[in-house]
């Protein structure tokens, strides 16, 4: 028998071991996903395409589309769309802006800059059901300090709350409070990542403050303002405690967010099914808009 | 009160023997099954609302123990928003935690409908009723609460009715005179501009005539159709449909909306929690409120600047008809797939015995629903609350004035909350939310 033959079967046995000590590894994780991810959406769409047996509390006949059917008629299920596009469409500009804004303006060397970052932490850390609270005492037409504030130079009483326009520009305004503190960190750390020696060559050739940022900072940060635009988006797509926890979706429908619309129909009105078919549609929504993102994102990426 | 029973067959007693036994402390093993010996005691799990869990936990048990140590209760809080779908979650397990679940209101229907809760006054639950336990003493408009098809699913543990609370010191201060239970919709409005004031002086409005419920919540429609019942107004009609998209539903509304004119700013936006805390704070002449919040308010507590002797209570204003009020009766029944029936009805009763209501509204303030405890209230304190809380009774049960009683009225109660907020907040007028309403309600109560 040849060196090589007796080899041949060891290195088999390694790569086989090697394999399965990598499963074994992984194998946990696996386990969980499927209990805590893919169990749950299996029955979600399970109850989708059935109704919903209040004997048994789980999935009854099988109805086919027609949940769906119902949802899509539901006048209700597109303003809460519409009102969730709205909160997305000026929520997440804003946020990103401002995020990476005081992040460029904070990056300068001057003392006194890591107790500055380390107190945008705050609210990121605040509870949402908290955050809800102050903000509703803060902005309290009666005895809120903010609508004070504004009285002392001439303006308001607003009704943050009880306007229905107002109460949307107030859910963001909190949003915004609570996670541009988390884009402000990851622009920190890209902005200290930038190569410094193209900021000197920029220097060198005269380049000013606005220059550098609109032709060296900007087009390098590119990718990465892409990349926290998808992880800021999967979490605002989500919104629903503060929501919860400040307007209850009100007044009238002004902030009902479509996770907020779906917890009702299905732990207040106890209509499962329907939610059920709501949270797969929503879920596949945000899917392709996550993929779409995400090509945006890698062609930014390729492009700079 | 020792539960005695009533000897009607071998096994009732049976039964009747065992807590003859155990009342005179003998506790032979073979006859305290049902209701547990010193070395196997039953072990009773009560679902409850937070708000009162724990207070009955540390008051109302105790004192069961002391007559029956061998039954063990103990009572889990659950928040308002989870309780309903926590019960239901629970009453259809093959194997429930709880054996005595606490029902809202507009609840025991769809429990009732799953089969979770047992006949009280079935034959089986009926053998093990003391002689005692006097059910023509309730009240029949919080008793009806427990109610459905006939049968009686639950009893009445903690009543509520929505009243008109109001502050004598606004009153006055705006020279218009105490509201009393004549007081019409009409006459409340042409008070209200007044009760709009500057009680400081300093140029700026800092108390206001009313305060409700405004938001989007499940108990803001329960304002409107106070308003609505009390002119006549029904829900459904005889076959069970929405009737509300009428005039009298859109009169009703159009009146809510035009409290907003006389209430404090954001009022929109506001529910229990802020309306509750404007009154207090002085800032509000009137509030249309649960009754249940009057101890508190009236000097009964840190959270309020308001004393015993300037808080008012009654019914809500007079419509067209009636008085108005609104029921909201927490009403406590035994699961059916309780392991210990025995048991759980041995302390449902003694909670709602005579006794036990009168001890439960003297030490964790619930409104009772006995005619016994209403007029023999244990505190001055509880005179007019009781007087009103009567009247308030009769008031609703004369314009069936409560939430939609079928297996689907949470669906139905949250449509009319989407609607009547839309319809606040100007959003729709009031014919269009009643409409949109009344067709979506269609398919939630098939």
């Amino acid at each position: 028998m040849s060196t090589d033959t007796a080899r041949r079967p060891r290195r088999a046995r390694t790569q086989w071991g090697d394999l399965a000590v990598r499963w074994s590894f992984m194998l946990p994780t696996i386990v969980l996903l499927i209990a805590v991810l893919a169990y749950p959406i299996w029955y979600t769409i399970e109850i989708s395409f059935s109704s919903f047996d209040m004997m048994t509390f789980g999935a009854g006949e099988w109805i086919g589309w027609e949940n769906y059917a119902y949802v899509i008629e539901d006048y209700r299920f597109w303003e809460s769309l519409w009102v969730t596009l709205v909160y997305l469409v000026f929520a997440l500009p804003i946020q990103i802006v401002l995020g990476f804004g005081i992040a460029y303006l904070i990056n300068a060397e001057w003392g006194g800059r890591g107790l500055l970052r380390a107190l945008f932490i705050i609210p990121m850390v605040v509870a949402p059901v908290v955050a809800g609270g102050i903000w509703r005492m803060l902005l309290d037409p009666i005895w809120g300090v903010v609508n004070w504030a504004f009285g002392l130079v001439g303006l308001g009483p607003f009704d943050w709350f009880g306007d229905p326009n107002l109460a949307m520009a107030t859910i963001i305004i909190i949003d915004t409070w609570r996670w541009t503190p988390f884009i402000v960190l990851i622009a920190t750390a890209a902005l200290l990542a930038l190569p410094r020696d193209v900021f000197e060559a920029a220097k060198i050739d005269g380049a000013g403050r606005w220059a550098t940022l609109w032709s060296v900072a900007l087009p390098l940060l590119a990718p990465i303002i892409a990349a926290t635009f998808v992880i800021r988006w999967l979490g605002a797509v989500k919104m629903f405690d503060i929501v919860l926890a400040s307007t209850l979706g009100g007044p009238g429908k002004a902030t009902s967010v479509i996770n907020l619309f779906i917890y009702e129909e299905a732990f207040r009105s106890l209509n499962f099914a329907e939610s059920s078919a709501m949270a797969m549609i929503v879920l596949v929504l945000t899917m392709l808009l996550t993929g779409v993102f995400l090509i945006g994102s890698r062609k930014l990426e390729k492009m700079y | 009160m020792q539960i005695t029973k009533r000897i009607s067959s071998p096994k009732a007693w049976l039964a009747g023997t065992v807590l003859a036994l155990s009342a005179a402390g003998m506790s032979p093993a073979m006859a305290q099954e049902g209701l547990g010996t010193p070395e196997e005691p039953i072990e009773l799990r009560f679902l409850a609302n937070e708000s009162f869990a724990a207070t009955w936990q540390k008051t109302l048990v105790p004192e069961f123990n002391k007559i029956y140590p061998n039954i063990h209760v103990s009572i889990d809080g659950v928040p308002y928003p989870e309780h309903l779908a926590k019960l239901m979650l629970d009453a259809t397990s093959t194997s429930p935690d709880y054996d005595l679940l606490l029902v809202d209101d507009p609840w025991a229907p769809q429990m009732a409908t799953i089969g979770a809760l047992v006949d009280l006054k079935g034959p089986e639950m009926s053998a093990m009723t003391s002689d005692d336990y006097d059910w023509d003493d309730f009240h029949p408009a919080p008793l009806a609460s427990g109610q459905w098809q006939d049968k009686q699913y639950a009893v009445p543990v903690r009543a509520n009715m929505l009243l008109m609370l109001y502050n004598r010191s606004l009153y006055e201060s705006a020279g218009v005179p105490e509201p009393t239970p004549e007081l019409t919709w009409g006459t409340f409005f042409e008070q209200a501009p007044k009760l709009v004031q500057d009680t400081d002086g300093d140029g700026n409005v800092d108390a206001w005539a009313v305060h409700t419920f405004f938001t989007r919540d499940q108990l803001t429609p329960t304002i409107w159709q106070t308003i609505f019942n009390s002119n006549g107004g029904k829900l459904l009609d005889e076959d069970g449909k929405p009737a509300f998209n009428d005039e009298i539903g859109v009169a009703a509304l159009d009146t809510q909306r035009r409290l907003l004119d006389y209430a404090p700013p954001g009022a929109l936006g506001h529910g229990f929690s802020e309306s509750l805390q404007t009154f207090r704070q002085g800032a509000a002449a009137s509030m249309f409120m649960w009754g249940s919040v009057y101890k508190s308010t009236a000097g009964g507590s840190d959270a309020t600047t308001l004393t015993e002797d300037e808080v008012g209570i009654q019914v809500m204003p007079v419509g067209s008809v009636s008085a108005g009020a609104h029921r909201g009766v927490w009403s406590l029944g035994i699961n059916s797939k309780s392991e210990h029936p025995e048991a759980a009805w041995t302390f449902l009763q003694w909670m709602s015995s005579k006794e036990g209501e009168a001890l439960n509204a003297r030490v964790a303030g619930s409104f009772p629903s006995r005619l016994t405890t209403l007029n023999n209230p244990a505190e001055p304190w509880a005179e007019p609350l009781y007087k009103a809380i009567e009247n308030a009774y009769d008031v609703a049960n004369q314009g069936k004035m409560w939430r939609i009683r079928s297996p689907k009225s949470d669906a139905a109660q949250q449509i009319l909350a989407d609607e009547i907020a839309r319809a606040l907040a100007g959003q729709a007028t009031s014919q269009e939310a009643l409409d949109t309403a009344a067709k979506r309600m269609v398919r939630a109560l098939r």
